[in-house]
């Protein structure tokens, strides 16, 4: 059987979401609280539109919510996601809830409440502006563990301060770790007395907000 | 004199200046209780008494910010009057998980989702379940004054 996706709330994130689900195998659900927009939303293919009030308890259970494996809960109130998702999880039984959050101060209390995952919106808007603006066309970063921890991508040009040096040679801070060296078609996990060439991509690993020090030492670059 | 200096004030914190949440207010400062009423509006306050002697707040309660500057520390009582259910239930979670508040009563209109917070502690208040109360007794009397009025007829 297809694994089964309820996305709650959220006309825009609901219908793209959609899509990225079904073409990875999901079957989706999404409840919406507008009829017109209900009728668009049911113009994708495969996807099953309820329409009603999201966050009372009939309106899941119309969705089959407990044979739900992951409820999304996107609308943009806060206070409704949580309630979506705990009563998902107290009431339904379904194994994973997310939750989208405006606020970035109740992360730790929405864990608290029981929900699965928690996505900052303004966090991870903040992280993307943040890379694009500081590190553009330099490094690429990923920011995981709730925007704690950053893996970044540093390429070596030619020049730069590092270029030629073994890793223990390299003042990086603390909280860096070179994780990985991409050499060409090559990838090698280094040692401390690995070489660094000019043309290398480092990946590193970083918590702390402390990439921008690491990048500075490697580069000579910001 | 004997001064008691260890007993905690009571504070309460009334969260919604709608009709309930402002009645209460008047209520409690005509019986020289400490209040803090809270509303995003600041227009709701005029719904107050001119007598009222507590504090307002103009601020969304479920801010963290909001909440410090209400000193909720200090707050005995909690009482969750907005128009939102899903807000009175998210206040009071907040209140009894992270503030550790011994007494949260919050107004619902659908005590549907009742798995929710069952097992929080939360007193919970729901207009629609005390009118059927209140009806289904009002049915009661006016049967038992038929059935006394029939038995009354069999003699």
């Amino acid at each position: 059987m297809k694994k089964q996706a309820v996305l709650i709330g959220s006309f825009n994130r609901a219908r793209a979401l959609a899509k990225s689900l079904n073409s990875k195998g999901y079957h989706v659900t999404i409840i919406y609280n507008n009829y017109e927009k209900c009728k668009i939303l049911a113009e994708i293919e495969e996807v099953t539109v309820i329409y009603g009030e999201e966050t009372k308890p009939f309106v899941l259970e119309d969705a089959n919510i407990k044979d739900a494996d992951i409820a999304i809960a996107l609308t943009s109130k806060d206070e409704d996601n949580l309630i979506i998702c705990e009563l998902c999880k107290k009431k339904f039984n379904v194994k994973k809830t997310i939750s989208v959050l405006n606020d970035p101060l109740k992360t730790d209390f929405f864990y608290k409440m029981g929900v699965d995952s928690v996505i900052c919106e303004v966090n991870a808007i903040t992280n993307i502006i943040e890379q694009q603006a500081i590190y553009e066309g330099i490094v690429t970063m990923i920011p995981t563990g709730e925007g704690r921890i950053s893996i970044v991508e540093v390429p070596i040009l030619i020049g730069s301060p590092a270029v030629g040096k073994k890793l223990w040679e390299i003042n990086l801070p603390k909280d860096v770790i070179i994780g990985c060296i991409i050499r060409g078609e090559e990838s090698k996990i280094p040692r401390g007395d690995t070489r660094i060439l000019s043309g290398d991509k480092l990946i590193l690993i970083s918590a702390n907000k402390q990439e921008i020090y690491a990048i500075k030492e490697l580069t000579g670059q910001i | 004199m004997k001064v008691v200096k260890n007993r905690k004030m009571a504070y309460t914190l009334i969260i919604g200046c709608g009709r309930l949440g402002s009645s209460l207010a008047n209520e409690l400062s005509d019986r020289n209780s400490d209040v803090l009423i809270i509303d995003r509006d600041k227009d709701a306050f005029r719904k107050l008494a001119p007598s009222y002697g507590g504090l307002t707040l103009t601020g969304d309660a479920t801010d963290f910010n909001i909440l410090s500057i209400a000193h909720i520390k200090k707050v005995t009582t909690i009482i969750a009057t907005t128009d939102s259910d899903n807000t009175n239930i998210m206040l009071a979670q907040i209140a009894k998980t992270i503030f550790n508040i011994n007494r949260v009563i919050i107004r619902l209109f659908d005590p549907d989702r009742l798995c929710v917070y069952n097992d929080m502690g939360i007193e919970t208040i729901s207009p629609l379940l005390l009118s059927i109360k209140e009806i289904e007794t009002r049915i009661d009397i006016d049967k038992e004054t038929i059935n006394e009025k029939a038995s009354g007829f069999d003699r």
